[in-house]
């Protein structure tokens, strides 16, 4: 009896012995394990390089890509300058296709064919006027506006009669802040395009000059008189009525004209943000994000569809996030530098890092002088609570005497301060 | 590996974002890895890229579909090997590119193809001769990422890429940690001396042993032999006092894990850390071959060797801290048994296989 009490109370003991030391070698187990794993990972990210991972299509009917079909006359413009490139009227034809195509779709890679296509002549600094016109629009629309100002310059000189070049002009000049030499091309179109084309070139001058009120009732009476005008004349004065009429505060006014705007042209990418801004100053967000829905492989659309989505808390927010900051990414990898008024509207909005929009706000400002970006530097430098950062902006604005209910609210709250 | 879960998990947010493709710049990717001599890596070009140059869709109705792309194979192979050179410190390397896959990112389908070089010699600069699509689209970009940066390559013109030396110490220590993980030689010849430790001679016969204690101290002087042992020949050899021929070295370490497994059949010695001084002597030598590979810094030859010396102490820690308490744990079990007879013989059969190589090689 007592030998069995004696082995039952031992039992437990030894158990418990080989117990621990059986918690003692699981325990230096799991800790050599961690330790291995932690310094797995510190030791060997360098060596793979990070790619995605490949597939090979099943189907050979699989489409992979889509491209622009092919025209017969293209294909044969093409083979033509192959084989005589220094045929500039070919070079020329084909790369204005590649930049209508680039209008269109705002597909980046069109512009980069154009001026590939125009290589030969690219780096002369007297090309043929045809030339000289198409690499100023190429400059522009890559942010290049002294290189562009400088070709429409010459291109003004040596053809004064060229309506597109001294419309382009007028625009580079504007964004660049130019608006004496922005007045001479308009003025230098009186001769030679509609009175709507002129009135179109001159109004946003006006309304910088503090006349948008007058600017407005001007334009808005040719936009109702000339009914038939050009569609792409008639797209760009609503447009830029639908701007006069956001100045001044009228945002209803403004989304009726950008809608007309797009009633013409519903590719037009510049019309379409305009009244996504609009909407979403006036607490329609998700009109805003309906509006650009399906059109994210646009940045500038897709910008402004996150920062709405991300506004509503929408369902897609994240998803749509997530895709801007890979877009800025990847921008910021090849080294480009054309997005800084999207990032810096969405470092403001989405990542709430002001002191990050002031400083991309800023680089913004030194590059290009409209409206929106002066609103867009004033907006951030209240939010970062920097008013040195505006300095730019607010002598900007008294040097021109303009007025815009929303600038004139972000300077008013700047003052305050 | 981080990096790729990371690229992967935005690649799915993507697709549940949009549909539709970005509209962007073009732009190529060349990845690539430098181990020695050897140049391992991948291109991914835009499919609508190769169409801008090459003209791939053949019926010309704006769809480039598999079958066209595949019959079309060859002269994208063609175009992308007489427009990319990878040389290394001024002079050419053997340069080759595999069969292609499809890769998907953020704006479409990508042509990637495994790109593989071999050099003379390790680089220590990379010389890419990218001309890819510049007279197609002057946008375009070649971004190569090498040597944890990535270089832009913005026209025909050859790109100079300086790869990162290891020059800190801490550098070192990764290189040593590396190395003894991917060498095989070494953690066999380690395994193999510490497999009978769990299992001990009492006067005439074999036990399990019973005090994980005694089991530790074995270990701790078999792993601190071989690391005095082959730190000694490490410095020496660094410092260039002996220069053996590797093709010798790299086969006397073969045949030291030969001898180390036999010792676990025949039980010859039972004194395994002698076992493990004498041999790891021979080790030594292999590892400084390795810091000699990397370009080892005069001007901070200690650091250097401390440092690898560190590294290769921590790696072999590493792999005795998960080994030691599997072994302990399976030491009475029937697994233990097999582990002891037949992987010694495996390794026995192994690594005279690798001496015969090496010595043939």
């Amino acid at each position: 009896m007592a030998d069995i009490a004696r082995r039952a109370a031992r039992r437990p003991a030894r158990r418990s012995g080989r117990d621990r030391r059986k918690l003692t070698v699981l325990a230096l187990g799991a800790v050599g394990l961690a330790a291995a794993l932690s310094a797995a990972a510190w030791v060997a990210p360098d060596r793979a390089a990070a790619a995605a991972p490949t597939y090979i299509p099943a189907d050979p009917g699989q489409i992979i890509a889509t491209v622009p079909t092919r025209d017969r006359a293209e294909l044969a413009a093409r083979q033509a300058l192959a084989a005589a490139p220094e045929r500039v009227e070919l070079a020329v034809e084909l790369a204005r296709g590649d930049i209508e195509r680039y209008r269109a779709l705002s597909d980046p890679r069109y512009l980069g064919r154009a001026q590939a296509t125009l290589a030969r002549w690219w780096r002369l600094a007297e090309p043929p006027p045809e030339v000289l016109l198409l690499r100023a629009g190429i400059e522009q629309s890559i942010h290049q506006f002294p290189e562009a100002r400088s070709d429409l310059d010459q291109l003004t000189r040596i053809r004064p009669s060229d309506v597109q070049a001294h419309l382009t002009r007028a625009v580079v000049a504007t964004i660049t802040a130019d608006y004496a030499a922005a007045r001479d091309s308009c003025r230098a179109l009186a001769a030679l395009a509609s009175p709507l084309v002129v009135a179109t070139c001159e109004a946003p001058l006006d309304a910088i000059a503090g006349d948008a009120r007058d600017a407005y009732a001007k334009l808005a009476r040719l936009v109702g008189v000339a009914r038939s005008a050009d569609p792409g004349v008639r797209g760009w004065a609503l447009t830029e009525l639908a701007e006069l009429a956001y100045m001044r505060g009228d945002t209803d006014a403004a989304a009726a004209h950008l809608a007309g705007a797009l009633a013409l042209d519903p590719d037009d990418a510049y019309a379409r943000n305009l009244l996504a801004d609009v909407l979403m100053a006036t607490g329609h967000a998700g009109d805003a994000s309906r509006l650009l829905a399906g059109r994210e492989q646009i940045d500038s659309h897709l910008v402004r569809r996150a920062i709405a989505e991300h506004d509503l808390h929408g369902p897609a927010a994240d998803a749509l996030v997530a895709a801007m900051r890979d877009r800025i990414a990847a921008a910021a990898e090849r080294g480009d530098r054309i997005h800084l008024r999207e990032e810096a509207r969405f470092a403001l909005a989405v990542e709430l890092d002001a002191a990050r929009a002031v400083r991309l706000a800023r680089d913004n400002w030194s590059v290009q002088k409209e409206l929106a970006d002066a609103r867009l530097l004033a907006e951030a430098a209240v939010a970062a609570g920097d008013r040195a950062a505006a300095v730019p902006v607010i002598a900007w604005a008294r040097a021109t005497g303009v007025r815009d209910a929303t600038l004139d609210r972000w300077l008013a709250r700047l003052e305050a301060r | 590996m981080r990096a790729a879960l990371a690229g992967l998990a935005l690649c799915a947010s993507w697709l549940a974002a949009a549909p539709a493709h970005a509209h962007k710049p073009s732009d190529a990717h060349l990845r690539l890895a430098v181990d020695g001599g050897a140049i391992t890596g991948r291109l991914d070009v835009a499919v609508r890229d190769l169409d801008g140059a090459l003209g791939l869709d053949g019926d010309g109705d704006g769809r480039i579909t598999w079958g066209e792309l595949s019959a079309a194979a060859p002269r994208i192979a063609d175009y992308l090997a007489a427009r990319l050179a990878i040389g290394a410190d001024g002079a050419p390397c053997a340069q080759h590119l595999g069969s292609a896959a499809l890769v998907e990112l953020s704006d479409g389908a990508y042509w990637a193809v495994p790109v593989s070089a071999s050099c003379a010699r390790p680089p220590r600069s990379l010389d890419v001769a990218y001309s890819l699509l510049f007279d197609v689209d002057s946008l375009h970009r070649g971004l190569v990422h090498a040597a944890g940066q990535t270089t832009i390559v913005r026209d025909a013109r050859p790109v100079r890429i300086a790869l990162d030396q290891p020059t800190s110490v801490l550098s070192f220590v990764r290189e040593g940690v590396w190395h003894i993980w991917i060498g095989l030689d070494h953690i066999l010849f380690l395994t193999c001396l510490i497999l009978p430790a769990v299992f001990q001679r009492r006067t005439q016969r074999w036990a399990a042993a019973d005090s994980l204690r005694d089991v530790c101290r074995e270990v701790f002087e078999i792993v601190t032999a071989f690391t005095l042992a082959h730190s000694i020949t490490l410095v020496i050899s660094a410092i260039g006092l002996i220069a053996l021929p590797s093709r010798l070295i790299e086969t006397a370490i073969a045949l030291s894990v030969v001898v180390a497994a036999l010792n676990n059949l025949l039980r010859t010695v039972d004194a395994r850390w002698a076992v493990a001084f004498a041999l790891g002597l021979l080790h030594g030598f292999g590892f400084s071959s390795v810091l000699i590979d990397l370009g080892l810094p005069s001007h901070e030859l200690i650091g250097a060797l401390l440092g690898f010396n560190l590294g290769v102490e921590l790696g072999q820690a590493a792999i005795v801290a998960v080994l030691l308490p599997v072994l302990f744990g399976i030491r009475r079990t029937v697994a233990y048994q097999a582990l002891l007879w037949a992987g010694s013989g495996g390794v026995a059969l192994i690594a005279t296989l690798w001496s015969y190589q090496r010595w043939v090689a």
